[in-house]
């Protein structure tokens, strides 16, 4: 059970060992993504070994930023008061144009402007010094 | 018949093994004043009196978490609580799935030897226990601290983007996701004890307010205290005890696909499909067999893949099937009959316990004015984390064995 006090607060990542390299990446601007030397497999999130075949030759390469909306929810009542002011903001399952999908959240425009399979396109937004979110704009 | 007989022989199969001799309820709703480990043991003591046995006799502990009491370990501090000394206990924890795995794990446990008679136990307070806040900020919680929750994801947003392609892909409708919680609510409206019983209307559901695109307040399931909590033990011991109707675990299945919504291999077929399909075979039934069904409610939307990735209805047809009527009385499979999460009580974890005792309670015939006529196959599937994990047991009647 968590406290008020942390509740109030928006939930930060903390990179570990297997995602420092993406935290990283991100804050610099680029989303990475793993690529499998031994099977060509594309993933997001970052770990130690590929999830299809558990080799460990792994490369990071920046995505091209692009991506579809595969699904989306738009969130009217907050989870918790951390994010009470940003209601309503759209979720969203971003399909990236690599393959993977990861979650999201819509920026620079309205969340009732999302459809499905909308083009979108990356926005590393700094929440932190350390810290910068992969959001979605309309591509 | 002849399916079952052809399946009954299958390698190590728990088919039959072990029976359900008593069940028990605490009251459910809003329960000021009480701890989740009293909900839990009010639970117990009502279904040890239920199987006539003592809580000496009791030899094994499954327990559920509660989010709501700071233990570590819940079945070994309920077991404390309640003046047990189990040789056989653990605190299972797959979110969602949990009860239907506490039948298959505490039946494998009988049958293997680790114990005779066990008891499955689960009680939370997420109503009093919890203030609506850290309620849903520990919902949220759940969630993966890198990849999701940053994003403010509660999540009800992962079970309301799978509902929502669902609509994109089968053309499902949000009055066919409002049809789910009025069927309900005329379920748990003849339930002793239920949450909520006031009557709903589709138009109610509809101008409900938002809470994450599909999902109106009328379409999430209700935030309760409860416990529940049932006796099991050999089919032999059962026999022995003389027990007038055990309840026979036939099936069960689990399968977990992923972890994060975005790894889910596809967000309108789930991991259902495999759990309750090694549960019907283990069973020597089917979909079109079974008399009643415990589907796991924590959405509308989410009852609707469920019927059909149980195999109730076609991929797709699940909006269909319940306007038509086919998951009420009358209809192909009468589902929640209590009122499930919805309306009969959501007490995290253990609210798919309550699930079980209907299923059960249907199966025993004492279900009075919501009875199924002739109920003697039931199934019960429980799911949690987005559809992360999923789980299935069906359960029968002697004449089904
Ligand atoms: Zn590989």
């Amino acid at each position: 059970m968590i406290s008020l006090e942390d509740a109030a607060r928006k939930p930060l990542p903390s990179p570990d060992a297997d995602t420092a390299a993406l935290w990283r990446g991100l804050r610099d601007g680029q989303l990475l993504l793993q690529h499998c030397g031994d099977c060509g497999n594309v993933q997001f999130y970052q770990q130690g070994f590929c999830r299809h075949c558990s080799g460990e030759n792994l490369t990071h390469r920046p995505a091209s930023g692009r991506g579809k909306v595969h699904s989306f929810s738009v969130v009217h009542r907050a989870p918790g008061p951390a994010f009470k002011n940003d209601v309503p903001y759209a979720v969203l399952l971003v399909e990236l144009a690599e393959g993977p999908r990861m979650i999201s959240t819509y920026t620079g425009g309205r969340s009732d402007e999302v459809t499905f399979d909308m083009e979108v396109e990356l926005v590393c937004e700094p929440v932190s010094d350390d810290i910068a979110l992969p959001r979605f704009k309309r591509a | 018949m002849t399916k079952a007989a052809a399946l009954a022989g299958h390698k190590n199969s728990l088919r039959g093994q072990v029976a359900i001799v008593g069940i028990g309820l605490s009251p459910v709703g809003k329960v000021p004043g009480r701890s989740p480990l009293w909900l839990a043991a009010a639970a117990a003591k009502q279904a040890l009196a239920d199987a006539g046995m003592q809580k000496n006799e009791i030899d094994g502990v499954l327990a559920s978490p509660a989010m709501a009491a700071q233990f570590h370990r819940f079945s070994v501090a309920f077991s404390e609580y309640f003046g047990v000394r189990p040789t056989f206990s653990n605190t299972l924890q797959v979110s969602g799935a949990t009860a239907a795995t506490m039948f298959s794990i505490a039946a494998a446990a009988i049958h293997g030897g680790l114990a005779e008679t066990v008891l499955v136990v689960g009680g939370d307070s997420l109503l009093s226990g919890l203030t609506p806040e850290l309620a849903l900020r520990s919902l949220t919680e759940s969630r993966d601290q890198q990849y999701e929750m940053p994003f403010g994801i509660p999540v009800a947003n992962t079970f309301a983007m799978t509902a929502h392609r669902h609509m994109k892909e089968f053309g499902t409708t949000p009055e066919q996701l409002a049809q789910v919680a009025v069927t309900q609510r005329q379920h748990a409206a003849r339930t002793p004890g239920a949450q909520q019983t006031e009557p709903i209307t589709i138009e109610d559901v509809l101008n409900s307010k938002m809470v994450t695109s599909p999902y109106r307040k009328l379409d999430c399931s209700l935030i309760s205290d409860g416990g529940a909590a049932f006796v099991l033990t050999s089919a032999e011991r059962a026999k022995a005890l003389g027990i007038e109707k055990p309840i026979y675990i036939l099936g069960g299945g689990e399968c977990y696909t992923h972890e994060h919504i975005f790894l889910m291999p596809s967000l309108t077929t789930t991991g259902a499909v495999q759990s309750s399909q090694w549960a019907y075979d283990m069973a020597g039934y089917g979909p079109k067999d079974m008399h009643t069904a415990g589907v796991y409610d924590c959405f509308t939307g989410t009852v609707i893949m469920m019927l059909e990735d149980l195999g109730f209805c076609p991929k797709g047809e699940g909006g269909r099937f319940v306007a038509d009527g086919q998951m009420t009385y009358g209809g192909q499979i009468p589902s929640n009959t209590h009122g499930g999460l919805l309306s009969f009580a959501h007490s995290g974890i253990p609210g798919s316990l309550f699930h079980f005792h209907e299923v059960v309670a249907q199966l025993r015939g004492e279900c009075g004015a919501r009875q199924v006529a002739g109920a003697e196959l039931g199934l019960v599937h429980s799911l949690g984390a987005g559809f992360a994990t999923n789980a299935t047991t069906i359960l029968g009647t002697e004449n089904t064995l």
